[in-house]
């Protein structure tokens, strides 16, 4: 059984507890996704966890005024888990949404290295390599707890990018001095 | 005239500070509060929850600034894109430049003791910002 300890070996987490209307459908849907974005956790229907930081603050405060702009309900709580484990169940829990995450990034590189070895149309690629690289740093931006996938996603993504490069021929890009 | 915001700017406070001193407001002075409740009396407040220079809707602050203030220079249109993919992170433009200033911001944060100093610096970030896009936009 776990026993409840100091505040010391808990996060602080922000909980967001909101109630919209069921109509019109776009600001739950609006609201969901930004939680999403942010990569919370919901604790059940209307309740949203974020560990507590200047940013994440920030941006659950504007999304309980949004709430509250499209006549809903929100209220915003600095709160703990009651014991160690609690928390480390939601530390858990928040990790596994990102390796999730982190796992499509490297398969999703995988594939455009395998395709860049084989040659082909490159242009393709590259938009979706830009996609990926996107996806990773939508990730990386949620990464609270600094899932151990991390560094494994961004080698995958530069090992793509440095095959597809590498193995490009010069041609006569209209960028070219644009850089520095 | 005074304008107050919170304390620990970003980028949509850094843009909005740049916007009011360049376009909005000559002469003026910002304060920058920990609680709402210390903002000075009289200062025009701006980001914060319930004033009307603050977000709304799917706008942040500085998008706010440009309707309340009816600046319709294209050059500030697409700064605000940029501050807006920033402070709110949710691609809606799917402005390159959002991760970079947002980087760029929160690493000087770091390093400077304070707003007022913060937003020095930024004020030449956002000038050069809007100078390159001045030569791609007009």
């Amino acid at each position: 059984m776990d026993v409840a300890v100091g505040t010391a070996d808990k996060t602080r987490w922000l909980i967001l507890i909101y109630h919209l209307p069921r109509e019109p459908s776009r600001h739950r849907v609006a609201v969901w996704r930004k939680l999403k974005a942010l990569g919370a956790l919901y604790l059940q229907d209307g309740v949203a966890a974020l560990p507590a930081d200047a940013v994440t603050r920030e941006q659950l405060e504007w999304l309980q005024l949004r709430v509250r702009e499209a006549g809903g309900r929100a209220t915003l709580w600095e709160a703990w888990p009651n014991t160690v484990a609690e928390n480390q169940g939601l530390v858990a829990a928040f990790r596994a949404a990102r390796e999730e995450g982190y796992r499509k990034v490297i398969a999703g590189a995988g594939r455009i290295r395998r395709k860049a070895e084989l040659g082909g149309d490159e242009a393709p690629l590259l938009e979706g390599l830009a996609r990926t690289e996107r996806g990773f740093r939508a990730e990386r931006r949620r990464d609270y707890f600094r899932s151990p996938l991390r560094t494994e996603a961004a080698q995958a993504l530069r090992a793509a990018r440095r095959t597809l490069v590498e193995g490009a021929e010069p041609t006569d890009r209209e960028d070219v001095g644009q850089g520095g | 005239m005074l304008w107050a915001t919170r304390r620990g700017c970003h980028v949509d406070r850094t843009g909005c500070v740049w916007l009011i001193r360049r376009f909005i407001d000559g002469e003026a002075a910002f304060s920058f509060f920990e609680d709402p409740a210390e903002a000075p009396e009289g200062a025009e407040l701006f980001d914060v929850v319930g004033a009307r220079l603050s977000h709304g809707g799917d706008d942040c602050s500085f998008e706010t600034f440009l309707k309340e203030y009816s600046l319709g220079d294209p050059v500030l249109a697409e700064i605000s894109e940029i501050v807006h993919d920033a402070d709110l992170m949710d691609e809606k433009y799917g402005r390159p430049e959002a991760d970079g200033l947002d980087a760029v911001i929160r690493g000087m944060q770091l390093v400077l003791p304070d707003d007022q100093t913060l937003t020095g610096y930024t004020d030449a970030v956002f000038e050069g910002l809007y100078a390159y896009l001045s030569r791609e936009v007009l």
